[in-house]
């Protein structure tokens, strides 16, 4: 039995520096979701995934799936599961709801995301030595590989090999920024331009701070329901239609492919694109929320998940051609540059844009115009090490 | 209920201000036989030589250093010296400050010479800015100075011509 599934609504908890426990927000977030889908209420959900990267360490909590349970009043009466994934977290807990309605096994999931990342400045030192255990903390993590300096040499090899500028990065970030700042929940809601992101301060040359995602407190979550129940419910909905991850059993640096290309994310995407009946992405997606947690990012994704050749993404952005009026609205949301990247909430999040996007529910100024039908999420995580592709449609075929 | 909380006893818990650097938050991992069963790659490093495991059955060369070999599963491995020399594949600056780190410092990505091994370092001895991708690293074995008894080591890696 394999059975199609939807988004059919959600809600974001304010994204930011909060002064919010991780409790806090993942109630805000559950009320959000509930408060938009008419006809649904937490009686009703059957599965609850959770993408959380680090309670442990940020919130001193472990077990958080039936910790949101309670919180939410969901009886979660058939599946209930945590995924951890690092920065794709949120994507693992869509994905595996996705396979559960797929496979019969429940009718109603709750996905929620969330992430409590800001503890006070003071404790800032405690947040960064956390993410640098993301790669392999005895050897790669121990000589201060957190994500700026990671990505930072990723930006450096991309620059090195392809001629990609330093401007090409900056326009990244800028156009994530400028959507961000029509998008009342998100972390960096003011526009920037290329100057003011290569004046800013050099975090981890060639990155400069403006080229990084934040440390953000957050949380979303969507109702992900099956086919059935979504025609009961709604006429606009978000069906997944198709869903592919790649790994290449890497982690460490020595075992990573490429330090300027993602071949995971391109065998990711030829998956969804295959289960999707996509043949050209470019011509075929409307909208595309991915992975920007720095702006190299999404100039490597350009090219990985298959929409110009290897080499040229800089080339596609300062063409415009990820732009809202482009060839792919990319992350019209803000993107990770924009909203922060609060990790286990991003890839929920993602997701409930397109369906957002889909029902024209956005705010105006960064709606993608012409009704958009197709979209595209995109996470990846740790040292670009897993990549993790879904495709959604309003038409279900 | 009642109009005050008068009579609601009161007791004080106090939490100390500072506590002894936990297992779990040292980067470094206790090197010994008693701990680890990749002690003998440490043990090399202390002894001057930058080593990791090769599967004596498939010929794969491991980086870092393994009890199971990732290609065929073999537990057969031996351990092999690393060459000293390399290049800098890529290398960024380290600000964020994780706790236990003084920052700034260089990091980086150096393929070592003759050998496919790539591995992430810290490079000390450069700025940022003297730096250029392909020049020439080598060796420095840092000693780690406590937390605890064992004597524990971990690899840099620094220009070459600076060790005079």
């Amino acid at each position: 039995m394999v059975r199609n599934a939807a988004i059919v609504g959600g809600g974001h908890a304010d994204w930011g520096k909060r002064e919010a426990t991780w409790k806090d927000l993942a109630q805000e977030a559950g009320k959000a979701t509930f408060d938009d889908v008419d006809g649904l209420g937490p009686d009703d959900v059957e599965g609850l995934f959770v993408g959380a990267v680090q309670p442990e360490r940020f919130a001193f909590q472990s077990h958080v799936a039936p910790l949101a349970a309670e919180l939410l009043g969901v009886n979660a009466s058939k599946m209930i599961a945590r995924t951890e994934l690092a920065c794709a977290s949120g994507q693992a807990a869509l994905r595996y709801a996705w396979l559960a309605i797929a496979a019969g096994q429940l009718d109603v999931a709750l996905v929620l995301g969330v992430e409590k990342m800001n503890l006070g400045d003071e404790y800032m030192g405690e947040t960064q030595a956390s993410m640098t255990n993301v790669l392999d903390r005895e050897f790669d993590g121990v000589n201060g590989l957190n994500a700026p300096s990671f990505f930072s040499m990723y930006a450096q090899r991309h620059m090195h090999e392809y001629d990609t500028t330093r401007e090409q990065l900056a326009q990244v970030s800028v156009k994530n920024k400028r959507h961000a700042a029509n998008n009342p929940y998100a972390q960096f809601q003011q526009d920037v331009d290329v100057d003011d992101v290569l004046d800013s301060f050099p975090v981890a040359p060639p990155l400069c701070l403006l080229d990084c995602s934040g440390i953000t407190d957050g949380a979303a979550g969507l109702l992900l329901v099956s086919e059935e129940k979504a025609r009961e419910l709604t006429d606009t909905a978000a069906y997944v239609t198709g869903s592919g991850q790649s790994c290449m059993a890497s982690n460490s640096i020595n075992n990573l492919p490429s330090m300027s290309a993602w071949p995971q994310a391109t065998q990711a995407a030829e998956e969804a694109y295959e289960q999707a009946g996509i043949d050209d992405p470019v011509e075929e997606l409307d909208v595309a929320e991915v992975h920007d947690c720095f702006s190299i990012s999404e100039i490597i994704e350009y090219e990985d998940l298959g929409w110009v050749e290897k080499g040229e993404g800089g080339q596609f952005i300062e063409d415009g051609r990820s732009e809202l009026d482009g060839d792919i609205a990319v992350n019209p949301r803000g993107g990770l540059l924009g909203c922060g990247h609060p990790l286990g909430a991003t890839g929920v999040s993602q997701a409930l844009e397109v369906y957002k996007q889909f029902t024209g529910e956005v705010e105006s100024a960064r709606q993608v115009p012409d009704s958009p039908e197709t979209g595209l999420i995109h996470n990846l995580s740790g040292s670009g090490s897993v990549h993790s592709v879904m495709t959604l449609a309003r038409d279900p075929q | 209920m009642t109009d005050t909380d008068d009579e609601v006893p009161r007791r004080t818990v106090t939490i100390p201000d500072r506590i002894e650097l936990p297992r779990l938050l040292d980067f470094y991992d206790l090197q010994d036989a008693d701990h680890t069963r990749i002690h003998e790659f440490y043990d090399r490093l202390r002894e001057g030589s930058l080593s990791t495991t090769q599967c004596a059955d498939c010929g794969e060369l491991h980086f870092p250093p393994r009890v199971v070999c990732p290609e065929c599963t073999s537990d057969d491995l031996e351990y092999v010296s690393l060459p000293h020399e390399g290049t800098l594949h890529a290398f960024s600056t380290v600000r964020g400050s994780p706790i236990g780190m003084d920052t700034p410092f260089g990091t980086g990505v150096v393929d070592l010479d003759g050998v496919d091994v790539q591995l992430s370092a810290r490079i000390d001895g450069a700025e940022y800015d003297d730096l250029a991708i392909g020049d020439p690293v080598s060796l420095v074995i840092t000693e780690i100075d406590g937390p605890t008894d064992q004597q524990r080591v971990f690899y840099r890696f620094e220009p070459q011509g600076d060790n005079e």
